[in-house]
């Protein structure tokens, strides 16, 4: 290493190539359940650590718990990462398809529901109605429809946001 | 990529890097820099003559504790970013500080008044001398502490707030007088207290491996001396 820290290439790659070995025994150890790739990530991230903090080692002290303090503390950082990944993502195993799945292409279904959204925009507060017909039926700008209606643009985005709460809760109701 | 072509590529761009200074060395030469610098600005600021000469016992000995814990937490910041080395020096800071902490408690005035206290609001201009003072030390500090490893970036964090914290601390205490321990203990205290805490919560923005990484592929080592 004291070579190494000298600017060495060969002494340093005949260094990694010494310590590699150990250090992916130990994770291994550590890291009974971890697949190959996951493995060789750690000791790569090991690898790129050391060569980072290099010039804090110090030659008068011995190498191998220098060592030892970056691995550990990659282990740790590695757990945490991958806690956090699962915490935050789901495997998804085998989806269907949209499009291919017979569910998704069942006419009946938009029909009633076509049917029912209609009913439900019927059955909103005149304001809230006229601006779900403006925005969204007849796909109105926002300022196109405040001049037809009359209103602000302000107003008719707070009617739209109601009036789709309202929908999706009128809605929600009939599908349960 | 495969993990021999990584030996191969480190090996191929590797660039000298100088050992760093031992902590206590990189401690040392911190600390005379933020004494030099605390001394410039306790004399622009003021009266530390007319301070020191009313001061009692109690008063040095708190500064005393104040600039040991200074000096001890700037040394556990130093050996906190080097592997491998025991972790005796971030006891001996806690103690320190804890140290400090009593002193000014035992110093409390019998009939001192909470309210009043809180209340001193020209403890501020000692807030401000502590934060905005202490922040170029902080700067300083950070930037040499980047050199080493981030393998604990809060703890490293909160010993550099602590150092700063404790060395702006006796600097604000020498340049601006106060009435007793009592507002010393609480306003200097928890200014301190807050920095560390705030230090520990934020430590590993600064602290980081993947900075440290890129700089060191891009740039060479982030070695040579301090």
């Amino acid at each position: 290493m004291r070579a190494a820290q000298q600017g060495h290439g060969a002494s340093y790659m005949e260094l990694l190539r010494t310590i590699t070995p150990r250090i992916r025994q130990l994770i291994r150890r550590q890291r009974g359940f971890a697949g190959i790739a996951e493995v060789e990530d750690l000791v790569q991230d090991v690898l790129l650590s050391l060569h980072t903090v290099r010039a804090t080692y110090d030659p008068a002290r011995p190498f191998v718990p220098w060592l030892l303090a970056i691995v550990r503390n990659r282990l740790v950082d590695g757990a945490r990462r991958y806690a956090r990944i699962a915490r935050r993502e789901i495997y998804v195993d085998e989806e269907d398809v949209t499009f291919f799945e017979p569910a998704t292409n069942d006419d009946n279904g938009e029909l009633e529901d076509a049917a029912a959204l209609h009913a439900a925009v019927r059955a909103l507060p005149e304001g809230q109605r006229e601006a779900i017909e403006l925005l969204k039926l007849k796909e109105l700008s926002l300022r196109e429809a405040a001049e037809v209606s009359g209103t602000s643009v302000g107003a008719l985005k707070v009617a739209t946001h109601r009036a789709m709460a309202t929908l999706r809760r009128t809605l929600g109701k009939r599908r349960e | 990529m495969n993990t021999n072509d990584l030996i191969e590529d480190l090996a191929r761009g590797l660039t000298p890097a100088a050992p760093l200074w031992r902590p206590g060395k990189r401690a040392a030469a911190w600390s005379v820099g933020a004494a030099l610098y605390l001394a410039v600005l306790v004399v622009s600021m003021s009266a530390v003559s007319a301070r020191a000469g009313g001061a009692g016992t109690g008063f040095w000995v708190s500064q005393i504790a104040a600039v040991v814990t200074g000096l001890l937490a700037g040394r556990a910041a130093f050996v906190s970013v080097v592997p491998g080395l025991p972790k005796g020096s971030r006891i001996w800071a806690v103690f320190a500080a804890v140290v400090w902490l009593g002193t000014l408690i035992a110093a409390l005035p019998q009939d001192f008044d909470w309210a009043t206290v809180l209340a001193a609001r020209h403890e501020w201009v000692c807030v401000g001398f502590i934060v905005v003072g202490g922040a170029p030390l902080m700067v300083v500090l950070a930037v040499m502490l980047r050199r080493g490893a981030p393998l604990h970036p809060a703890t490293t964090a909160a010993f550099a707030a602590l150092a700063v914290g404790a060395l702006a601390n006796v600097g604000a205490c020498l340049s601006l007088p106060h009435a007793n321990s009592a507002i010393t203990f609480a306003w200097h205290g928890g200014v301190v207290l807050a920095l560390v805490a705030l230090a520990a919560l934020t430590g590993h923005f600064v602290f980081v491996w993947g900075a440290a990484r890129s700089q060191s592929i891009v740039n060479g080592p982030a070695g040579h001396g301090t």
